[in-house]
């Protein structure tokens, strides 16, 4: 099976579809997880993220490699791994692909992306799209209402796209 | 936690009786340590004894200590119960319970720590090979897979003293090679002893073994040291002439 | 970016830990407030697991009780205070024991004896059953005087239950010597007292009381059946 197939399985409730996928890619999740955390922490965030897997297997819309959307779900859980124990965050890479140096390309791009949104912009996007904080807790946290927090995302994430489809200059 | 001077085991004059039949009479026992079989024609007293270890019957006379415990002594009996794994002859099942409720019941009556008790569940059923019955009812699986069901929830609590009676009952000639393996593998940090009718069972997988006949115990050693006793026996194997001479000669 | 899977990642435990979590239904809230209260998952899952306390039991018993509350307004006799003693005894007949619990055996080999997960049973059967028939006697209005006093009644048969059931290792045994104890109990005193004289007359009472205390006795000093237990 495949892991497309896979994914509908463990959506339909097969456990042990679920333990195939994990015998597939802990492995590799675990690899990248390690050049960034402790093996205890990597154990919980991996533990964190297939049972979100499991959880959330038919949110999976079928977009890109089902790697690169596990691997989305394990640097938000590493990132709140990093919130809950007070650790500074980890800097994973939140895309992947299989081409490193298209990926190195991606991580510049998207640095220089972030840097070029305002402070205020700056820390909103980090506490929304890395932190996985909730627009109400943003909001909160910056001391707006959370409409302006939405809007202004719609407006980082034109912003962040723009710049990346822009390309390395 | 066992050491190497506390027997887990050590009995000594062990009488039970049920009603006004005497069962076991005047058992002396020490064991430390290995997989160790109980042998013996039925009506012995095989399972009377697992059942006054497990703490099920209490001794009508003599003494006995479990992993430096004290069975007649109410929290003594407690502390041994946590560290205990038992598996009955005939174990009963809930029907409606799935395998991993079934499990999970027995963990939380041993009393383990809350966040240990799911994840030792999970181990416990695949160390069985019943990971794809972990959601399955009780009532839809075979007589093998409830007896490793039993077996699992002897093993959840990791316990010093592991206690089984007739535990390959039910199993095909595959699951027993695999349950020996388990054996082997839970003697390493535990006792184990299991009460079983079957030779090939002690001969594959027990260090040392106890023969029973009419609540005494008339041989105790390994089993290479029983099978050298079977000159002049019956039976196909060294191991089983061996058991008849034993049987015979305590008899006569 | 390293690719070699990391050597010090224990990855049977995380996966016992996703099966520990996958594989377990989430525990009920009622459970998880009960384990809170009694600081005990244990007692928790035990009580949950009441064969007479399953969610179909429960609404049987409340049936039984609406049949009650409408007999009691078309005749004005106190049924409710007659139903809910009754209902008790069944249930702790049904609460636990080798008539109803099919790893007997095991359980009595458990760090958790099988006593206290008889008294925490009858006690959580007990309550709720108490419970439910106050509620009934609220709905009907009756005086609060009678409805303290069926809980006396209500002892009685649930130390009946808990004696014949243990005795006989047999739940159905147990019950049935609830209902033919309680029918001739009521019928007696209606004949000899008139109507429904068995749970209105305070002087019986007293009696009730002991026999409830004997009973409990007799239902705990007893040998177990197979052999002798601790």
């Amino acid at each position: 099976m495949d892991d497309h197939d896979l994914l509908t399985a463990i959506a339909g409730g097969d456990d042990l579809a679920l333990r195939t996928l994990f015998e597939r890619h802990a492995g590799w999740l675990a690899a990248r997880l390690r050049a960034h955390l402790p093996a205890h922490a990597v154990e919980d965030v991996l533990q964190e993220t297939f049972l979100a897997v499991w959880r959330g297997a038919g949110t999976y819309r079928g977009a890109g490699q089902v790697g690169g959307w596990m691997w989305g779900i394990a640097a938000r859980q590493a990132a709140l791994w990093a919130r809950k124990h007070s650790r500074p965050l980890p800097d994973l890479d939140l895309h992947m692909t299989d081409d490193m140096a298209a990926q190195s390309a991606l991580r510049i791009d998207l640095q220089r992306a972030f840097a070029r949104l305002n402070t205020d912009h700056g820390d909103l996007a980090r506490m929304v799209l890395i932190e996985d904080r909730s627009t109400a807790d943003a909001a909160q946290r910056m001391g707006i209402p959370e409409g302006t927090v939405k809007s202004r995302m719609h407006r980082i994430r034109r912003l962040l796209r723009a710049a990346l489809e822009g390309g390395s200059s | 936690m066992v050491t190497n001077t506390t027997p887990s085991v050590a009995a000594r004059g062990l009488t039970q009786r049920i009603g006004r039949t005497t069962i076991l009479n005047g058992i002396d026992l020490q064991i430390s340590g290995g997989v160790v079989g109980l042998l013996g024609p039925n009506g012995a007293g095989k399972t009377t004894l697992l059942r006054t270890l497990a703490t099920v019957l209490s001794p009508a006379s003599g003494e006995l200590q479990l992993l430096g415990h004290d069975p007649r002594r109410s929290s003594e009996r407690t502390a041994i119960r946590r560290r205990l794994g038992y598996l009955p002859q005939h174990l009963g099942y809930y029907p409606g319970f799935t395998v991993f409720e079934f499990v999970e019941y027995f963990a939380l009556l041993k009393e383990m720590p809350a966040d240990e008790v799911r994840p030792a569940v999970a181990r416990a059923i695949e160390r069985v090979g019943l990971a794809d019955r972990a959601k399955s009812k009780l009532k839809t699986l075979s007589g093998g897979m409830l007896r490793r069901v039993g077996i699992a929830q002897a093993i959840v609590n990791d316990p010093d003293l592991l206690l089984l009676d007739e535990p390959t009952a039910g199993l095909d000639p595959e699951q027993r090679v695999l349950f020996r393996a388990l054996l082997r593998d839970a003697g390493q940090h535990a006792t184990v002893i299991i009460s079983t009718h079957l030779i090939e069972d002690v001969a594959a997988a027990c260090t040392a073994m106890a023969l029973l006949d009419g609540g005494r115990i008339v041989f105790r050693g390994t089993p290479d040291e029983l099978s050298q006793l079977g000159d002049g026996g019956i039976g196909d194997s060294a191991l089983e002439r061996g058991y008849t001479r034993v049987l015979t000669g305590a008899r006569g | 970016m390293s690719d070699h899977v990391p050597p010090d990642v224990d990855f049977g435990r995380v996966w016992s830990g996703v099966a520990g979590r996958v594989w377990s239904p989430p525990t009920s809230a009622v459970e998880r407030a009960m384990a809170r209260l009694l600081g005990s998952s244990a007692f928790a899952r035990v009580i949950v697991t009441t064969p007479s306390l399953v969610v179909s039991w429960l609404l049987a018993s409340v049936v039984v009780l609406v049949v009650g509350i409408v007999v009691t307004a078309q005749t004005g006799e106190p049924w409710i205070a007659v139903l809910a003693p009754v209902l008790a005894g069944i249930g702790i007949a049904f609460a636990y024991g080798p008539g109803v619990d099919p790893a007997w055996e095991l359980s009595r080999s458990m760090a958790t004896s099988e006593r206290a997960v008889l008294l925490s049973r009858v006690v959580a059967v007990f309550a709720v059953n108490a419970l439910l028939g106050l509620l009934a006697s609220i709905i009907v209005g009756d005086a609060l005087t009678l409805t303290l006093q069926w809980l006396v009644p209500m002892a009685m048969l649930s130390a009946l239950g808990l004696a014949a059931a243990s005795a006989s290792g047999s739940a159905p045994v147990g019950a049935a010597a609830v209902v033919l104890g309680w029918a001739l109990i009521v019928l007696g005193g209606s004949v000899s007292l008139g109507g429904m004289a068995a749970v209105q007359d305070a002087r019986l009472m007293p009696f009730y009381s002991a026999l409830a205390v004997l009973l409990a006795c007799v239902a705990l000093a007893l040998p177990n059946r197979k052999a002798t237990g601790w």
